[in-house]
């Protein structure tokens, strides 16, 4: 039981990042009918851009974490709808899937060439204790992360509902031709749904990479997990995004640890292979909703 | 009020629109009518700057605002509600009017407005909180009508609003068209129900082949023969 606890909590942990990036993947989908399918990359990016702050400009963590930030909205954010996104029009077909690919490559080719291939220890924002409930041993940093995560997809979805712009995004995802004649700013609308998927792609970086250190390959497997969670959630929910992250990360770490190791990848396809069958809308889905 | 002057206009390389002259009279109803395919909705996607004027001016009062977006227009006092669905279908009923008053100004005057309009449409307040996707086909249209009348508009394009709504509903549209015109608001209007909508209107636009054929008042097109014959279904008599 204490070992279930502690299993299940830090793959909570790990799928609250998932998460983040599936829930980011979700809103550029919306927004602009985009698979990006270099977020796995844009997870990984923003540590490397505070390691640059850190040791090439020599910037205390606080400024080197603000441009790394600042740098990731840019490039992540306004760079890439504009330079990648935009150029194949509104609907960019396969050829932007492919662009977005490339972009992945590109990404990972870039950091390694110009920073290194090896793993680099990126500083923690969080304490790294533990502390004991019923037996578990409980990793401080896993549910700090876990609650960071929630919180930061709590203030979206609050943002999304309760605001005004929050609701006009959505009207411009949702029906951008209805949102145009209402006199709604649909390219602008746009542009925010881009950086905040690239503001979660930062958030998700600095809270994952202490744990994994930071690798020019961390995306790999991240970006297509991030995929298979927002379909797996529904593909056009943000709530569905997160269940579908979180529920990744707590069937990875409990068929690791009771099931076996080497199956390990395969199980995001599996639970997705499944969820097609069982519920091709997607666990939070609607029939009415579903685009693809 | 609103004139247009030789509009063409049209879709990639086709041309829809072959020339299209029109004034509207201030705080009168217009009813365009003409075959499937004739460039009625292309007309006011035209007026609404949603598809490029070629050539032609459109002015509006003593504005030129050919080929200004519909943020703008709004702004100037001009709404439109397409052909078909056009409600946010995943956001409340609430939340789709306030939707139509983004480009407010004074975003004061929105609860009021949607106050006012709740009061005239009792049914979308009874659903204010509902999604609008849930709500019948013709409380969508009367939702639509509603969003358009939060900015107040001094122009109304509205594009086949009886489609699909009950006889009953039909005729509550009418109504709420023919009160705005009371109230000032000129109407302009694409209907496939001709007779209905021409016995409110005062003037009627004949569009064929993208050319305005007969733009008169309304009365004369419903006693017009060769009108009754090619559009208004059956004969009429006299
Ligand atoms: N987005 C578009 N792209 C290309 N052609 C279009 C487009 N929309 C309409 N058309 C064409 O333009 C012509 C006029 O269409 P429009 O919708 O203006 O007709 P309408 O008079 O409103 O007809 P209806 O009574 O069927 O609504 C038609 O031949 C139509 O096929
Ligand atoms: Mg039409």
């Amino acid at each position: 039981m204490a070992q279930f606890l502690q299993v299940l909590l830090s793959g909570l942990a790990t799928g609250s990042i998932y998460a983040l990036a599936a829930v980011g993947f979700s809103l550029v989908w919306q927004a602009a009918q985009a698979v990006n399918f270099a977020q796995g990359e844009f997870v990984m990016l923003p540590a490397f851009l505070v390691l640059i702050g850190e040791h090439w400009l020599h910037w205390p963590l606080w400024a080197a974490l603000l441009f790394g930030f600042a740098l990731s909205i840019l490039l992540l954010g306004l760079a890439f709808k504009r330079l990648i996104v935009q150029p194949f029009g509104p609907d960019g077909g396969l050829p932007l899937v492919i662009a977005t690919m490339a972009l992945s490559i590109l990404l990972k080719e870039a950091v390694k060439t110009f920073y290194g291939a090896e793993a680099e220890p990126f500083p923690s924002l969080l304490p790294n204790g533990t502390f004991h409930v019923g037996g578990a041993v409980v990793s401080v940093r896993d549910v700090l992360n876990l609650l960071a995560a929630l919180a930061v997809v709590l203030l979206l979805t609050l943002f999304l509902d309760r605001t005004k712009t929050g609701r006009q995004m959505q009207a411009a995802a949702q029906n951008p031709g209805v949102a145009e004649i209402l006199g709604v700013d649909v390219a602008r609308m746009t542009l925010y749904a881009f950086l905040l998927n690239a503001a979660l792609a930062a958030v998700a970086s600095f809270l994952i990479t202490p744990v994994y250190l930071a690798k020019f390959s961390n995306g790999e497997s991240l970006g297509i997990v991030a995929f298979i969670a927002a379909i797996i959630g529904g593909f056009n929910r943000i709530r569905g995004a997160l269940v579908g992250g979180l529920l990744i990360g707590v069937l990875d770490n409990l068929t690791a640890t009771y099931v076996t190791l080497s199956y390990r990848a395969a199980l995001p396809l599996v639970l997705l292979i499944a969820v097609i069958l069982w519920r091709p809308q997607g666990l939070l889905g609607d029939e009415e909703a579903r685009i693809v | 009020m609103l004139e247009l002057s030789d509009i063409r206009a049209g879709y990639a390389d086709v041309q829809i629109l072959n020339g299209v002259d029109l004034a509207l009279r201030p705080a009168t109803i217009t009813t365009v009518i003409g075959p499937n395919g004739a460039g009625k909705s292309t007309l006011f996607r035209a007026i609404f700057g949603l598809i490029r004027v070629r050539s032609g001016s459109i002015r509006f009062g003593a504005e030129e605002i050919t080929n200004e977006k519909p943020a703008r227009l709004l702004a100037r006092g001009i709404a439109y509600v397409p052909q078909g669905r056009n409600v946010v279908a995943r956001l409340s009923v609430r939340h789709n009017l306030e939707l139509g008053a983004v480009t407010l100004a004074d975003q004061s005057l929105v609860a009021p407005r949607i106050e006012a309009v709740m009061d005239r449409f009792p049914a979308l307040r009874q659903h204010q909180a509902r999604k609008a996707g849930d709500l019948s086909g013709g409380q969508q249209k009367l939702l639509e009508i509603a969003r358009a009348l939060l900015l107040d508009p001094k122009l109304l394009l509205i594009d086949e609003p009886s489609i699909g709504l009950s006889p009953n509903l039909v005729r509550d549209v009418f109504k709420v068209l023919q009160g705005l015109r009371d109230a000032g608001v000129t109407v302009l209007m694409v209907e496939q129900n001709t007779k209905a909508a021409l016995a409110i209107s005062d003037d009627g636009l004949v569009l064929e082949l993208g050319r305005a054929r007969m733009h008169a008042p309304a009365a004369q097109l419903l006693a017009d023969p060769a009108v009754g014959r090619l559009f208004l279904g059956a004969a009429i008599e006299g």
